[in-house]
């Protein structure tokens, strides 16, 4: 049909006869600006994967049981990032950090890993608080050989299911009785009772505990470790021996409301010194639970109150944070910093930025020369740090951090006693070495 | 017609699942071979729950108690016991095996929501023995491990630390699995089993040993959840009592509702469909479980057969002549129905 009207039509025969030419300047001019576009795309995607955006997975409890905490995890995680991309990021690139919400759940905790690593192409990760999560989601990072750090407390993290690719700045179980039994069994007592939910958390403590207090000669008695599901602690806290001077406890969450409220309903802190650690009212005001924590000992890494710690560096920390020095009240809301936990979560980008910068890590091929960087990194005193100066060291990738007795005084966290990392680090020899693990 | 339909189906879809290592990392995509093998993990693990609620008519909220055993077989034996892969897997087998064995022979003495209580509480007493066993299971914990090798001969290595050998390997499993079931339903035990769903009393009148019949389809079943809870704790390379809980077998129960109880391939359907809408809608709206309850109460009223009965009505409605629809002509009904529509009776309409 259209070769008939061509044919019929002298106008259009001129007009066909002039297409071809229009046509192929048109295409040319076309096609050029096609080749060059693509050319200019590709080159600039291939510049992209050398110089993009260096990304950090956050592994974070948004929601669930540990929220309260994972709420203070992500603000740090998220002013971390911000401070360090207004900075300049990270070697000249911009920092990513698509966070992953567990639900406090290892099942969606080690899911969620693999999408940041796969998905979202995390190459180093900041991990979760919650230790089955952690414990999780190391085999997962190693085999994905990407650096994972983990924040809650569970020793086996930087022990028996360590790797080479798992760190911990923080403190676990191990590195809080090195920290604080020696000084609670001077000062407090030498006739021990623990009390803790009968899961790993509680007996882990008792095992590290009971080693220590019995080698500087203390007694330890048995054990009472309570059924999950449990509300009522009476009966549990009526088989405390008469003898004890000190009684540690290990309770999270609700539970630990409960055993504070109904220990002191039995005044047992009228016949015992009470101590715990700073996981068991984390991210609780003393207030608000009635003063039943009053008197508590609590081994603390990082102080609630600036005056603990009164340097540039904690005040500008909690500024960014918004919460007020003394209590650690986030302004605005009732919601109190989990602070001994989460600054983990803030000064980990910090770590890996320093050990990405000093190793000249470019791409996921170079993480090896990143954790040897990591290994046995030393960490001033800092706004990067504001916890203070510290050491991952070399061979079980745990932090040696200073740590704070503080008791809880007219609902205030007061500091009794700086323990200085050194002093940990003396009872606390390094069980694993990973450097003997290939990379 | 529709035999032909459904074979191209199936076959279509087990192309794509044979092709997907390829295709999906072509695509810069292999996080999402991983979400399928979890699929197919969790599709195993809701075929367990559908032969007892589809074809035994137990509905059964405590096969995470069997999956968690499977689990803890693999993980105890790996990281406790230094077993190799296979003894592992064959651990964890036996302990789901022998643990349905003998929580069926006293679950299958009671049915209905009786039945149901109880392997609540059976999947409940297992749970806080896991949690409070820290030195063998880890407690709260769980135990974790590193994957051995799957065939070592000499310098040749295959381990499931390869993400295309770990997938074909649950494919493998989970396929074969699957065909067991196929082989299972479609066997004149089958039509008792389902005989014995329909009306135990008549079941029983024509000479059907009900208990044993319900016994074995719990023990099968199981089985059918420990391989899953095997698979699964290979796939994560660690065991947790929270998968223990009893609300992971209610997560089965809605996969299965979903996909279609009593169906050969239900499972797969629903466990896919909301795999994908937790992984999609997990990170960007944490109430996510509502639209899963609105999916599970919408299915149960507009396709009270899940999605593969809809799939089939819709096929029978397509291929069936319109003269035989305008007479009012029997829907196609499926074989695996047939032997349990004679014992039926005035039951069926």
């Amino acid at each position: 049909m259209t070769r008939k009207i061509e044919k019929s039509n002298p106008n259009r025969q001129r007009l066909r006869s002039e297409l071809p030419r229009r046509s192929f300047l048109q295409t040319a001019l076309a096609g050029g600006a096609v080749a060059s576009t693509a050319y200019l795309s590709l080159t600039r995607d291939l510049v992209a994967k050398e110089s993009g955006p260096i990304v950090i997975g956050h592994q974070c409890e948004l929601t669930g049981g540990f929220s309260s905490w994972g709420y203070w995890h992500d603000k740090c995680a998220k002013a971390a990032a911000t401070l360090i991309n207004e900075g300049g990021g990270i070697a000249g690139r911009k920092l990513e950090v698509p966070v992953v919400d567990t639900e406090s759940n290892p099942a969606a905790g080690a899911r969620k890993l693999r999408s940041l690593i796969q998905r979202s192409r995390a190459r180093f990760v900041v991990g979760s608080v919650h230790s089955g999560i952690m414990l999780a989601s190391i085999p997962i990072a190693t085999e994905l050989k990407t650096p994972y750090f983990s924040a809650g407390e569970a020793t086996e993290a930087t022990g028996s299911r360590g790797s080479r690719y798992s760190f911990r700045t923080g403190t676990d179980t191990y590195a809080l009785a090195a920290a604080g039994a020696p000084w609670a069994f001077k000062n407090l007592g030498k006739n021990w009772t623990m009390i803790f939910p009968d899961y790993a958390w509680g007996h882990s403590h008792h095992q590290e505990h009971r080693k220590l207090i019995e080698s500087m000669g203390g007694k330890v008695n048995d054990p009472i470790a309570v059924p999950l599901g449990t509300k009522d602690l009476v009966p549990y806290l009526a088989k405390i021996p008469e003898e004890t001077e000190v009684l540690f406890s290990v309770f999270f969450g609700a539970l630990s409301v409960a055993f504070y409220t109904q220990s002191k309903a039995m005044k047992l802190d009228e016949k015992m010194k009470m101590y715990s650690v700073s996981g068991t009212i984390e991210a609780i005001h003393p207030k608000a639970i009635n003063g039943a924590a009053e008197g508590v000992f609590f081994l603390e890494n990082f102080p609630r109150p600036l005056e603990y710690k009164d340097d540039e560096h904690h005040k500008k920390f909690i500024e960014m944070m918004n919460i007020d020095p003394v209590h650690a009240k986030e302004n605005g809301s009732d919601r109190v910093m989990a602070k001994s936990h989460a600054w983990q979560s803030y000064e980990n980008f910090f770590v890996l930025k320093k050990a990405i910068e000093a190793s000249g890590w470019q791409r996921k091929k170079d993480t090896p020369g990143a954790i040897e960087a990591l290994e046995g990194l030393e960490m001033e005193n800092s706004l990067a740090h504001p916890q203070g100066a510290k050491l991952l060291r070399g061979e079980d990738h745990s932090g040696m951090i200073d740590c704070y007795m503080s008791q809880v005084v007219n609902d205030k966290f007061v500091v009794k006693r700086r323990i200085p990392r050194a002093e940990m680090e003396a009872l606390l020899p390094p069980r694993y070495d990973f450097r003997k693990q290939k990379l | 017609m529709k035999a032909r339909i459904d074979r191209t189906v199936l076959l279509a879809v087990l192309a794509l699942l044979i092709v997907a290592p390829w295709l999906l990392q072509s695509m810069e995509l292999e996080f999402w071979l991983d979400i399928l093998a979890e699929v197919l993990i969790w599709s195993l693990f809701a075929a367990s729950v559908n032969i007892l609620f589809g074809y035994a008519g137990l509905l059964s909220f405590g096969q995470a108690l069997f999956f968690g055993m499977g689990m803890f077989g693999v993980a105890i034996g790996i990281a406790k016991l230094g077993l190799g892969f296979w003894p592992a897997l064959g651990l964890g087998m036996a302990v789901a095996v022998g643990t349905a064995a003998v929580a069926g022979a006293l679950a299958v003495r009671l049915t209905w929501h009786y039945f149901a209580i109880i392997t609540v509480v059976f999947s409940l007493i297992f749970y806080f023995i896991a949690l409070s066993a820290k030195p063998l299971t880890g407690g709260d914990d769980g135990t974790s491990f590193s994957m051995p090798a799957m065939l070592e001969v000499g310098d040749f290595e295959l381990s499931l630390t390869d993400q295309t050998v770990q997938y074909f390997f649950i494919l493998s499993v989970v396929g074969a699995a699957y065909f067991l079931k196929f082989l299972i339903v479609k066997s004149p035990y089958g039509m008792a089993l389902m005989a014995v769903r329909e009306n135990d009393t008549r079941a029983s009148l024509i000479g059907l040993n009900v208990y044993f019949l319900r016994w074995t389809a719990f023990v099968i079943a199981g089985g059918f959840a420990g391989l899953a809870g095997c698979l699964f704790a290979l796939f994560g390379r660690y065991a947790s009592a929270t998968y223990m809980f009893y609300h992971v077998s209610g997560e089965g129960v809605v996969w299965t509702i979903i996909g279609g109880a009593g169906t050969l391939f239900g499972p797969v359907v629903g466990t896919a469909l909301l795999i994908v809408v937790r992984e999609e809608l997990s990170n960007m709206w944490e109430h996510y479980p509502i639209l899963v309850g609105l999916v599970v109460i919408l299915t149960v009223i507009f396709a009270p057969k899940g999605l593969m009965g809809f799939w089939n009505a819709l096929l029978d409605r397509l291929t069936q002549p319109p003269a035989d629809r305008a007479a009012g002509g029997e829907p196609h009904e499926p074989r695996e129905e047939a032997a349990a529509v004679q014992v039926r009776g005035k039951d069926r309409p």
